[in-house]
């Protein structure tokens, strides 16, 4: 059972010795810190890797947290940094991070789900499919975007960007997201002529 | 210039202003263009506002206060000492310095060497040779030898790491 205590409140508790405390704040922010990193690592180890290396990076600092944005905005900023050193650690060239035809679809990238079976072969499949596809920061904007329900100011202040490059970026990702889910759909009808 | 789909994608969001949402309202009512892309656009937002976030394994919060856990573990010892008792050992130090200054000023023997210490007439020295019995100074010397002890100890660990590194 999740505690009813407010970030910050925990965040105080945290700070005070508490453990069991930070605990509940990584419960409360682990799928969407986790989603985040998968949109960048592309596979379910390396996004676990990912977020529990946040989380500890989160508890070494959290005496540095100023409280001037939301616990959740900061943390996202970390998962961010964190992602992105983890890919160049992984020796991903510069131009394959850029190259979005190099985000192929990849066998279970986001979903833990038996993709051969029919009751997967839905929307939501074909979504999370062609988020897969995406490059990771068009992929994060789309999913801080919809999954986070943060504002562009928000996202802005995590990805380190202004607001309107952010508004940009955004416009671009759901427009190649489009393109790829029709790309898939496409190619699904054609399978089953 | 704004495509037709960045507009619509502004007024979806509803971060347009009110004269550009109005004017697209109109084009809306009136466009069939219009209409049928704001539909479509309308449709997708709606889908994308239904993903669901993927859940870690089971383990997720365990490892990561393992994690935690195996870090404070790994603190190095010289993290971990409270800078109260440094504080407090240090002014122990100048506390016993002072005093062993005073009771070696008051017993200097002035005659001798022509010198003369005026102390204040209102300051009253502790008679210290009342405290300086011999338990007393056994244990001081005892505690010295510890802490001598302790401080040579570090030193030589220092000084083997040093020589590994």
């Amino acid at each position: 059972m999740q505690s009813k205590l407010s970030d910050i409140e925990l965040i105080e508790q945290t700070l005070t010795g508490n453990q069991a405390a930070y605990a509940d704040l990584v419960k409360r922010h682990q799928r969407f810190v986790f989603t985040l990193a998968l949109r960048f690592a592309k596979n379910r180890e390396d996004a676990e890797e990912i977020a529990q290396d946040c989380f500890i990076k989160a508890y070494r600092s959290l005496s540095a947290f100023q409280r001037q944005s939301k616990f959740s905005t900061w943390l996202y900023s970390i998962v961010y940094t964190t992602a992105m050193t983890f890919l160049r650690k992984k020796r991903v060239d510069t131009d394959s991070i850029d190259d979005e035809n190099t985000y192929i679809q990849l066998e279970n990238s986001s979903s833990s789900h038996d993709v051969n079976s029919a009751e997967n072969k839905s929307r939501s499949y074909y979504l999370n499919q062609a988020i897969a596809q995406l490059m990771p920061d068009d992929a994060a904007i789309i999913t801080l975007f919809y999954m986070g329900e943060r504002s562009l100011d928000e996202i802005g202040k995590t990805l380190g960007i202004e607001t309107n490059t952010v508004k940009v970026k955004l416009f671009r990702a759901r427009q190649r997201l489009k393109e790829k889910l029709e790309h898939n759909l496409k190619h699904e009808v054609k399978e089953l002529i | 210039m704004n495509t037709i789909e960045e507009k619509l994608w502004n007024y979806i969001d509803g971060i347009c202003s009110d004269e550009e949402k109005k004017a697209i309202d109109i084009l809306i009512a009136q466009d069939e263009v219009y209409r049928c892309k704001y539909k479509e656009l309308l449709a997708l937002n709606q889908e994308f506002s239904k993903m669901e976030l993927d859940e870690p394994s089971m383990a997720f919060t365990y490892n990561v206060m393992e994690g935690i856990r195996a870090e404070h573990a790994q603190q190095p010892l010289k993290a971990g000492i409270n800078k109260r008792i440094i504080k407090g050992i240090s002014g122990f130090f100048i506390v016993s310095i002072a005093l062993l200054l005073i009771l070696a000023i008051s017993n200097v023997h002035t005659g001798s060497a022509n010198i003369s210490v005026h102390l204040p007439d209102n300051l009253r020295l502790p008679d210290i040779k009342n405290y300086l019995s011999k338990p007393v100074l056994e244990g001081f010397l005892f505690f010295d030898i510890v802490l001598g002890l302790f401080l040579f100890d570090a030193w030589l660990r220092r000084k083997a790491v040093s020589k590994q590194v």
